[in-house]
């Protein structure tokens, strides 16, 4: 094994090694999750050396460096003002989903009027129209971080894989028996997961355009699903009450976790895969050991289902968003409540936090989207323009720039 | 009303789905009955190997049928499929009377296991238009249907082949899962 170079990872903070062994390049990632940047750098640099054989004594210097760079980055103060950059009027009838690439450089809408539509964020327009579909694009996806194939979930019952550099569709993915409403590339980009309203999730190949496997067992809907990092496992919520954890590899279900008494909205892995947070309709999120299936945490509050939960990238922290219009801002150890997010004068649909984990933006049905500070649970901005429902929003990468997906139509970027 | 109560709302128009497994002996007349129910053509019908799926709607249900092939070396793979069943079907061929010590033990069996439990059942007396076929009444009595208190259960005289009866039984099992 031979170290051959340094790479750097912001979020979450991580240092990437790529090494050679037996002639061929492979990388692993040291991942410091809990660095701050008042974290003691030698202490750091200590435990990685101690820790990582491909760290010699002649490679401290470098590390400490990248440490130090790592630091920086998350000592930067985040006072971005976002101001509205594009109104695209996207699509004729509303948009569903939307999602950016891994750069940022281009993002994608979904719509009832049958296409997706892959849009250049820096100059806000049209790259491509994805047209084929014949219902609803309801899930759609970048192979992030390749970011050079869609791939869309109708309720036409198929699943597209598209090129996001041609707009040519490469495969259409047939065999689900009700609506996809749920996607998601594995980390490695070689497969595809779709979930559907037929109560089953499949596993489909990415270069063949086959069928890989059926994952069923769930006795009503799936409408959420994602892969862990590692991409060996995926995970499932089901309206049925319950959440599954797969096995990718052999299609057969690790885990069922029970104890939600009502709906699942959502579920979500954590970046390290330890945990799992989900949101139900029974008002509550619950958080479960990944490896056990174990629920360890009920966290209650909610005055009203909860919609979506998603995950700081340290999995120190947990969002969920309700149909009471308030969000929460939860600690994933202690499960205590650190903020709640309230001004939204509707139901909140979707929530996420900026990359860095210092802003959570939420999209709300009172037509406006709105970034909060999750410590102290203060508004720090209200993106107002819409004229309907704000229905999907999402962050870029770098955390600097922001798209809206709404009813009325229209896509906003914000910068 | 954002994107969720969107899937709920589809979720709530949507029609019931219906698991239905059909079985029976070899040369019951599953596979003709599925064929009459899909409105198939009925000629050439071969033994059944592995097992036939359809969908049929009816009365805002949406029908799934199981046909699982009735040969005696295929029957030990019947309980693969016995898991979330609303009904059960069971089809007889009321003239091979030389059978019918067989197709009644089958059915016993069929009642006795865990995952059926409480399934309602469906007797189909089939082949009627057979001259020398047993008339429903003395089929029920030979299976000892009437002992059957754990489940809703019917016996109906039918001919897949000609339609007859077919029609009165599924409106049994549309009544029946109504009920429940």
């Amino acid at each position: 094994m031979k170290l051959k170079r340094f790479l750097l990872r912001y979020f979450p903070p991580g240092i990437i090694l790529e090494y050679e062994q037996g002639g061929s390049v492979k990388t692993k990632s040291v991942d410091l999750l809990d660095l701050q940047p008042g974290t003691p750098v030698d202490a750091v640099v200590d435990e990685i050396t101690r820790k990582e054989p491909l760290i010699t004594a002649s490679k401290t210097d470098q590390v400490r460096k990248l440490i130090i760079r790592l630091q920086e980055k998350l000592n930067q103060r985040d006072d971005h003002h976002f101001y509205l950059f594009k109104v695209l009027r996207a699509h004729i009838l509303p948009l569903t989903n939307v999602a950016f690439n891994k750069s940022g450089s281009s993002f994608i809408t979904g719509s009832y009027d049958r296409t997706c539509k892959i849009w250049d964020t820096a100059s806000g327009e049209e790259l491509h129209t994805l047209e084929g579909h014949r219902n609803v694009v309801y899930a759609i996806a970048f192979n992030n971080p390749y970011g050079d194939k869609v791939a869309t979930g109708s309720f036409d019952k198929t699943c597209k894989l598209w090129s996001a550099d041609t707009g040519k569709c490469y495969h259409t993915y047939r065999g689900h028996i009700s609506e996809i409403v749920c996607l998601s590339f594995n980390p490695q980009s070689s497969m595809i997961a779709t979930g559907s309203m037929d109560t089953t999730a499949k596993l489909w190949d990415v270069e063949t355009g086959v069928e890989v496997s059926t994952l069923s067992g769930h006795s009503a809907e799936i409408i959420s699903l994602s892969f862990n990092n590692y991409g060996d496992e995926l995970i499932t919520g089901s309206f049925d009450h319950t959440v599954s954890i797969w096995d990718v590899r052999t299609g057969k279900r690790i885990h069922t976790l029970i104890g939600h008494k009502a709906e699942i909205s959502s579920a979500q892995f954590s970046w390290d895969c330890k945990l799992v947070a989900t949101g139900s309709m029974d008002r509550t999120c619950k958080i479960w050991d990944a490896a056990t299936g174990r629920c360890i945490g009920t966290l209650r509050g909610h005055d009203d289902e909860v919609l979506d939960v998603a995950f700081d990238y340290t999995g120190t922290h947990l969002l969920s968003a309700s149909a009471d219009g308030t969000a929460r801002c939860y600690d994933t150890v202690s499960h205590n409540v650190i903020s709640t997010l309230q001004g939204h004068e509707g139901e909140i649909s979707k929530i996420a936090f900026n990359p860095q984990g210092t802003t959570v933006l939420s999209a709300s049905s009172d037509k406006t989207a709105r970034l909060w500070d999750p410590d102290t649970g203060a508004c720090k901005q209200i993106l107002e323009g819409h004229t309907d429902e704000v229905f999907s929003c999402a962050f870029n990468y770098e955390g600097n720039t922001i798209i809206t997906g709404s009813k009325d139509n229209t896509c906003r970027i914000w910068r | 009303m954002g994107l969720l109560a969107l899937l709920r709302k589809l979720k709530s128009t949507q029609e019931k789905d219906l698991r239905i497994l059909l079985l029976g002996l070899d040369n019951a007349g599953k596979t003709t009955l599925l064929k009459f129910l899909a409105s198939e053509e009925i000629t050439n019908v071969a033994p059944t190997q592995g097992f036939n799926i359809k969908t049929v709607q009816s009365a805002g249900f949406r029908l799934n049928v199981w046909d699982i092939g009735g040969q005696r070396k295929i029957r030990p793979y019947w309980k693969n499929y016995f898991e979330n069943t609303d009904i059960l079907l069971y089809v007889i061929d009321s003239a091979d009377r030389k059978r019918f010590e067989e197709t009644g033990m089958e059915l016993q069996e069929l009642l006795e296991e865990d995952k059926l439990h409480g399934v309602p059942l469906l007797v189909f007396a089939n082949k009627q238009d057979l001259l020398n076929s047993a008339p429903a009444s003395d089929i029920a009595e030979g299976l000892n249907l009437l002992k059957i208190r754990d489940r809703p259960w019917q016996i109906q005289a039918a001919s897949a082949l000609t339609g007859e009866g077919i029609k009165d039984g599924m409106e049994w099992v549309i009544k029946t899962v109504k009920k429940k």
